[in-house]
């Protein structure tokens, strides 16, 4: 897939394994769109003593347009979409942490694996990561008020821990399983999670729905509250499909099992699993 | 009868040469399901029921059309009504009371915005305060919905609807007959095509009124009363509108979110009847009009035959 839309997009390709973490936040469409190939070549991205510069580390062909790709696997490359607001940043390749930090909108496309803090405080768009992704997807950073707080995550694999620390709109699909603590302390917002639940999802969650497969272990301040043919299991089961066509989660049975939970908090959060 | 008429006769039926005067409303939709289209039908119908006049029950209601499973929110069978006011501000109560009272109680309901307009009124803004702080939210992309705790489950329902100020209310047209049951059969095969236009509603019991009313009464306190130049058993005793011979008038009003539904519909029932034409006692269609100084829609009857 490498060289796609070269025609419609720039391409930036990691000339060799950086020497320092790189900051891509400045890397989106809508950045770089007015900016000569002198400006981009010249725009700092490295973190460290010697800031790299674009051209330093990447090979860059093809024009300003709606979309960018980087090629290029490397955990040192951070905040990959951090900021997107518009267009498709697509990264052959893995990225390091705060990948599509604070996005507002347009797809962040990473085939590879994320590191954690994906998604941190994202408001709107659509990431989709076709491996893995780490601790604390969706999840809160020192200093800001919510986790994520809008639009849509797709990881195709596992994810890590604490996914939707402090989540307050937004959802977030796994096709593979969550780690431990999936939803803590979460407002508001879904996690899907089609593997199933690591142990203890939910820990001191206020709001939300926690919908999967299964869980490996409940914490006790969590209630049973019966099976039931849920019309916003329906709604949103619809919305998914709509809004990610493919991607989206398969649709779950017509009963499901409701927990209600964290009861240690106001306990209207919900973990929707297949009611048998 | 006025000896001037003008107009033209379409398969036996005179058709006159004279206009709809009709008024610029509010409107919004509200797409109702429920767990069979048996009792999305239920809940829609209570809730558009008392709906017939703007002026005496606060909104002109109606059911537009049954929806498929793929255009409900919720995938199961439901309905789309529509309600129709004198400003947004009016619409708000009505919708509030109608879907509070007759959806919300309805068994297995829900309902979700059926008009996507930039204005946006309260759907389940109010009717979600039943839930005494055991309801919560789910907001998916724009649109935020609340699932209310109730006996049979959760109502669910978004918490806005669109709303428009390009609608309109009170195109109409006057069927006369010198046969009631066949003038019947043809008013209800003209509502009945109408209902296949999208976006109109007609409010009216059946979709049909008997009761077709002028502006002013010789009595205080009201604001409309008989339209005695139809009523045929004042033909003589009233400046009659009605040629001897016709025995019962009926009218269809038609309320849609634009101008074009209102004409499309009119056009369609215009054509129910005149297609069924004298061989079931029509012999006339006309419509209700004010001179054209108070309605800001005129239909012409011979443009839309």
């Amino acid at each position: 897939m490498s060289g796609q839309n070269l025609q419609n997009g720039l391409t930036f390709r990691l000339k060799a394994p950086a020497t320092e973490r790189l900051d891509l936040s400045g890397v989106s469409p809508a950045k770089l769109a007015n900016l000569s190939s002198y400006d981009i070549a010249s725009m700092k991205v490295g973190m460290g003593r010697h800031a790299l510069t674009l051209g330093d580390a990447f090979d860059i062909s093809g024009s300003n347009g709606d979309t960018i790709t980087i090629e290029g696997s490397g955990a040192s490359l951070d905040f990959a979409g951090a900021g997107l607001c518009s267009g498709t940043l697509r990264i052959i390749g893995n990225v390091g942490t705060y990948a599509g930090r604070k996005m507002t909108g347009g797809k962040l496309e990473i085939r590879g694996h994320a590191g954690s803090y994906l998604a941190s405080g994202m408001t709107g768009g659509l990431i989709h990561v076709s491996g893995n992704a780490s601790d604390n997807l969706g999840g809160i950073l020192s200093g800001d008020r919510f986790g994520m707080a809008g639009g849509t995550v797709v990881v195709e694999g596992n994810i890590g821990a604490r996914a939707g620390d402090k989540m307050r709109r937004g959802t977030i699909v796994v096709r593979g399983q969550t780690g431990e603590g999936a939803g803590t302390r979460m407002i508001g917002g879904t996690i899907w999670a089609e593997g199933g639940f690591g142990p203890a999802p939910g820990y001191m969650m206020r709001r939300g729905t926690l919908i999967g497969s299964k869980v490996e272990r409940l914490l006790p301040t969590f209630v049973d509250c019966g099976r039931h043919d849920l019309v916003i299991v329906r709604v949103l089961g619809r919305y998914l499909k709509a809004t990610l066509g493919d991607l989206a989660p398969k649709p779950m049975p017509l009963f499901v099992q409701k927990i209600a939970g964290d009861m240690a908090t106001i306990g209207k959060g919900e973990i929707l699993l297949p009611a048998g | 009868m006025s000896e001037t008429l003008k107009g033209k006769t379409v398969n036996g039926v005179f058709v006159d040469d004279t206009f709809a005067e009709a008024f610029g409303m509010s409107g919004t939709g509200i797409i109702i399901t429920a767990d069979s289209m048996k009792w999305a039908k239920i809940a829609a119908v209570t809730a558009t029921g008392f709906g017939t006049s703007v002026i005496g029950c606060g909104a002109e209601c109606g059911i537009d059309r049954e929806l498929t499973l793929d255009e409900t929110p919720d995938g199961r069978p439901g309905v789309r009504v529509l309600m129709f006011g004198f400003s947004p501000d009016a619409l708000i109560g009505q919708v509030k009371n109608r879907i509070g009272q007759c959806v919300l109680t309805s068994p297995g309901s829900a309902c979700y915005a059926g008009l996507d307009a930039p204005m946006k009124i309260g759907l389940g803004k109010a009717p979600r305060f039943f839930g005494d702080g055991f309801q919560t939210a789910k907001k998916l992309g724009d649109s935020r919905y609340w699932r209310v705790p109730v006996m049979d489950g959760e109502f669910v329902i978004e918490e806005t609807t669109g709303c428009t100020t390009d609608a309109v209310g009170g195109g109409n047209m006057l069927i006369v007959g010198t046969d009631r049951a066949g003038l019947l059969e043809a008013t209800e095969a003209a509502v009945e095509a109408i209902s296949k236009i999208d976006d109109v509603i007609t409010p009216f019991p059946g979709g049909i009124v008997r009761s077709g009313s002028k502006v002013g009464t010789k009595y205080k306190g009201m604001f409309a009363s008989t339209n005695d130049a139809f009523c045929p058993t004042l033909r003589g005793a009233t400046k009659s509108e009605l040629a001897a011979g016709s025995l019962s008038v009926l009218e269809i009003v038609i309320d849609g979110l634009t101008s074009k539904n209102v004409a499309d519909a009119m056009r369609v029932g215009l054509k129910a009847v005149t297609d069924i034409g004298a061989k079931k006692g029509v012999t006339r269609i006309t419509a209700g009009n004010y001179g054209g100084k108070l309605g800001q829609h005129h239909y012409h009857l011979k443009d839309l035959i």
